[in-house]
């Protein structure tokens, strides 16, 4: 479940607010005034809308907070178990949302700064959702000999974004692994948690064109 | 749920159950899934239901053929067991027509056996061949031709196939075929051979010794016992199959602590995560400290990028990871301990988990084991992509929950480990050989081995080798067996350069020491480590400046900045091999280079920063020429003298200060 997507509704909104206003915009202009039953009516829709964000929002702490409760609680007895409490977090989410990261910082009892303190030193945990699709090199010695530096190459350019980094569009991210265990098929990436070996440059642009095609194919 | 006795884990010990007589195995660990092997799986399924077939379909681990993923093992009654690699969904039928029904075996996925015999026993039923010769495999079938046309002309065809194998395990020397269900191998085996073979061996039962291949496989398999055999996924399958739990069932009920590590000291076994302390003695310590609580833990962070030995092993055979771990806390008096397994594993996490679920299932964990005084528990806890985790300090950090930086040593964690209580942390494979050890007696472990260093080690090796895979030998062998003889030399008949053993750890050893015998000590005197079991073969195509940069990148990356001899340090370092490889380098790099080395080497504080100097320094050691020719002569004509192809003395005379045309480093 993907509860930290609060983005959306925000864009609805600002949409219809903007429709809102351009029609406030038109009546002006046509009448010199704005009715009064219209404002009244503009006011009564701006409360709604106002209602249902925070309905929204107070459903997303409910759920953020009964998340977290859970995850503590299955690791409750355990000493140490800020780490797997955060792999539990990530699993669910795919990175860990700052709101839940405040949670848990409650939740446990431990300030918010050692929270990070950890999840920053340790590479694994993500701060940022991670695109809609991944692509991963393996970095690996037998993958680096066999030449993955090329195919590491290869995808930034035709991403124009570095390892670590999603596209702007948030549809690609581009990441590297260090041995996956298929050595034996160096150099290895894995699209979208599909291993492909033995890849050369020139199969790059055929793995990307493929992630667009689900892309549009999803929308 | 009823729990397993004392009593029962004798009877499986004297009852071995036999195998059904027909069976079909598919290696299912992290690389052989990569490569398919559940879609084939899922196949075999499918078949087997549709026609209503009664062989055994099983799952299990990897016996370590990489090269060859996804890989399967049919038994078929009346016929030895065969290893097919590179099996598709689309192979499937042939498998189960061919293979199954008609008894003959696939053109081109064949493994031959390692076990070859010196003594035909029975009539040859199947004749396997390989052409290994420069053009690998261009007289394989030639030579299918030509024994098939023999057999018929002797009116054998109908009694002996002649089949091309994806792999015979002989290389380099010629064409090479095997008899089969016996095993005997002949190599250098030339046009004229074959109606000799026919009419001796085949016709008359007669082995020819003039072409008889007698070098017994270099490999043993102690660590890797079970790996590819037994379900990873069933404690039943590891009991009745593997003997499983019997080690266990010795130390409990045939031994006290004491004479559990008087047998480890017996068996000679040191730690085979990296530094190679001698297993026994991490106990003793462990032991001898008084405490109310006291921990073992087993590294699976495997950080080596490029190794996968301890992560074939958990997904290959957990219970005997977790048995290991059961008799090394039983003889330090632990009663809990903890699996650290790299999250990046999922597999290996997956299957220790299950691992341990079930032993807590049948009273193989929990309270009064087996009806025992011995106590015992087990968790996972998981890496999160921090190399300097598999420091022993760092480690216990991590698993309570905080960064894992290192702190000083001593306090050992022998003395105070995790939450400041006595605690022995072993490697996976070091934990793995423990039930063999147990079962089969320190002295037979010691048997194998060289004088310092016992018994066997697992190596992954990769790189430019012709079959990328898990090998494991008994300490001593030499590197060129382990390359040439057991992974066929390297890719494409091309020159062997250097091998890099013990990761970023560790050091290159060039060509000319090919020859030595693998131990701790010697790894050591070349200027490279065991390590855990990386071996990477390098070609004359890989400049080893860009491999030390690799490494050193690698460890920059790495460093938990803690202390500065090696976040400074290392960096500094990996500025200077960066400008060197650009072409930027000037005269007084080289000794700068040393000097930096020699302080990370004193003055950092934990095992990272001390050995992120040794790829560095070992390349610099075997290959300063090519160092030299980055900085005299520039990119283009260093990966000249790195390939061989102009000499060092010669190098072109550079004009003052100008950059070099074509700047951009290059590893090919
Ligand atoms: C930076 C660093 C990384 C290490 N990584 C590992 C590792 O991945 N696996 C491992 O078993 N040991 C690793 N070690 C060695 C361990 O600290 C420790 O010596 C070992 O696990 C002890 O087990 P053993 O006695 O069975 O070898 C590493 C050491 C250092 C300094
Ligand atoms: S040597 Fe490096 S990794 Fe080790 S403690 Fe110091 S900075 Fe950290
Ligand atoms: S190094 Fe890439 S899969 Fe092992």
């Amino acid at each position: 479940m993907k509860s930290a997507a609060p983005a959306s509704p925000v864009g609805h909104v600002s949409h219809d607010e903007s429709a809102l206003l351009d029609l406030l915009e038109s009546l002006k202009q046509r009448h010199g005034f704005v009715p009064r039953e219209v404002s009244d009516e503009v006011s009564r829709l701006v409360e709604v809308k106002l209602e249902r964000l925070r309905r929204i929002q107070s459903q997303l702490d409910t759920t953020i907070r009964r998340d977290v409760q859970q995850h503590v609680a299955h690791w409750r007895e355990e000493e140490g178990n800020l780490i797997m409490i955060l792999h539990a977090i990530q699993n669910q989410h795919g990175y860990v949302p700052r709101e839940v990261a405040m949670e848990l910082s409650r939740e446990l009892g431990v300030k918010l700064a050692r929270i990070y303190e950890v999840i920053t030193f340790y590479h694994y945990f993500k701060l940022q959702p991670p695109g809609a699709h991944t692509v991963t090199v393996c970095n690996g010695t037998a993958c680096y000999l066999k030449g993955s530096g090329e195919l590491l190459n290869e995808l930034r350019s035709q991403l124009g974004i570095a390892e670590g980094q999603t596209t702007p569009d948030r549809q690609i991210h581009l990441d590297t692994v260090r041995c996956i265990g298929c050595c034996g098929m160096a150099p290895a990436i894995v699209v979208d948690g599909k291993t492909c070996g033995h890849v050369k440059s020139s199969e790059i642009a055929g793995h990307l064109a493929g992630l667009r095609a689900k892309k549009e194919a999803v929308a | 749920m009823k729990t397993l006795t004392r009593q029962e884990l004798e009877d499986f010990a004297a009852n071995p159950p036999a195998n059904p007589p027909e069976w079909i195995r598919v290696q299912l660990d992290t690389g052989g899934i990569a490569a398919g092997a559940e879609a084939v799986h899922a196949a075999l399924a499918h078949e087997r239901e549709e026609r209503k077939l009664l062989f055994s379909l099983q799952r299990a681990g990897s016996i370590g053929y990489s090269f060859a993923d996804p890989v399967i093992e049919v038994q078929a009654p009346g016929m030895p067991r065969i290893h097919y690699g590179h099996v598709t969904p689309e192979l499937v039928g042939q498998v189960i027509e061919d293979h199954l029904r008609d008894r003959r075996l696939i053109d081109d996925h064949v493994i031959a056996t390692r076990q070859r015999a010196v003594t035909l026993d029975g009539p040859v039923t199947h004749l396997l061949v390989r052409d290994t010769g420069p053009e690998t495999g261009s007289k394989t079938e030639f030579f299918q031709f030509s024994f098939t046309e023999e057999l018929k002309r002797r009116g054998l065809a109908e009694r002996v196939q002649v089949v091309r194998a994806l792999d015979i395990g002989v290389y380099e020397e010629g064409a090479v075929i095997q008899l089969l269900p016996s095993g005997v191998t002949y190599a250098n085996v030339l046009a004229p051979d074959v109606a000799r073979i026919v009419a001796e061996s085949i016709e008359g039962g007669r082995v020819i010794d003039d072409l008889l291949w007698k070098t017994p496989d270099r490999q043993v398999r102690i660590v890797l016992r079970n790996c590819g055999d037994v379900d990873p996924d069933s404690l039943d399958d590891y009991l009745r199959r593997a003997s499983g739990y019997q080690g266990l069932r010795r130390a409990l009920f045939e031994s006290n602590p004491e004479q559990v590590i008087a047998e480890l000291k017996a068996s000679g076994l040191r730690g085979r995560g990296g530094a190679g302390f001698p297993t026994w003695m991490k106990w003793q310590l462990t032991r001898a400290q008084p405490a109310p609580q006291r921990y073992v833990i087993c590294n699976g962070d495997e950080g080596d990028p490029g190794a996968f030995m301890d992560r074939s092993v958990l997904e290959s055979d957990p219970h005997s990871v977790l048995e290991g771990m059961m008799i090394a806390a039983y003889a330090m008096g632990a009663s809990k301990g903890y699996f650290y397994i790299r999250a990046e594993y999922p597999k290996a996490v997956e299957r220790i988990e299950r691992a341990i679920r079930q032993a807590r299932e049948q009273g193989l964990l929990g309270k009064n084991i087996l009806g025992s005084t011995f106590s015992f528990e087990a968790k996972v806890r998981l890496g999160a992509g921090a190399f300097v985790c598999g420091e022993e300090t760092a480690l216990i950090a991590s698993i309570e929950g905080r960064r894992g930086s290192p702190s000083p040593r001593p306090p050992y964690p022998s003395v105070r480990g995790l939450w400041g209580m006595p605690t022995a942390i072993n490697n996976v494979e070091t934990l793995a050989c423990v039930p063999a050890i147990l079962t089969r007696g320190g002295a037979w472990f010691a048997g194998f081995g060289t004088e310092t260093s016992k018994g066997t080690k697992v190596f992954a090796v990769t790189g430019k080798v012709r079959n990328a895979q898990l090998v494991e030998v008994p300490m001593g062998t030499t590197l060129r067996e382990i390359i040439y003889e057991v992974c066929g030399g390297v890719l494409d008949g091309r020159e062997i350069k250097a091998v890099q053993t013990g990761g970023p750890s560790g050091g290159v050893i060039p060509v000319q020491h090919l020859d030595t015998r693998v131990s701790y000590e010697s790894l050591q005197q070349l200027g490279s480590i065991m390590g855990s079991g990386g071996m990477l073969v390098m070609d004359k195509t890989d400049s080893m400046v860009e491999v030390a940069k690799f490494y050193l990148k690698f460890c920059v990356d790495e460093s938990c900045g803690k202390c500065a001899p090696c976040r400074i340090g290392g960096y500094q370092l990996l500025q200077i091999l960066d400008r060197i490889s650009r072409g930027r380098g000037s005269a007084g790099d080289l000794a700068l280079i040393q000097r930096i080395c020699q302080a990370m080497q004193r003055a950092s504080l934990c095992g990272l920063g001390q050995t992120a100097p040794n790829p560095v320094l070992s390349t610099l050691r075997y290959f300063g020429e090519e160092y030299q020719a980055f900085i005299e002569g520039g990119p283009s004509y260093a990966r000249k003298v790195s390939r061989g192809s102009a000499s060092p003395a010669k190098a072109p005379e550079r004009t003052g200060t100008t950059p070099p045309v074509n700047p951009t480093p290059s590893n090919r």
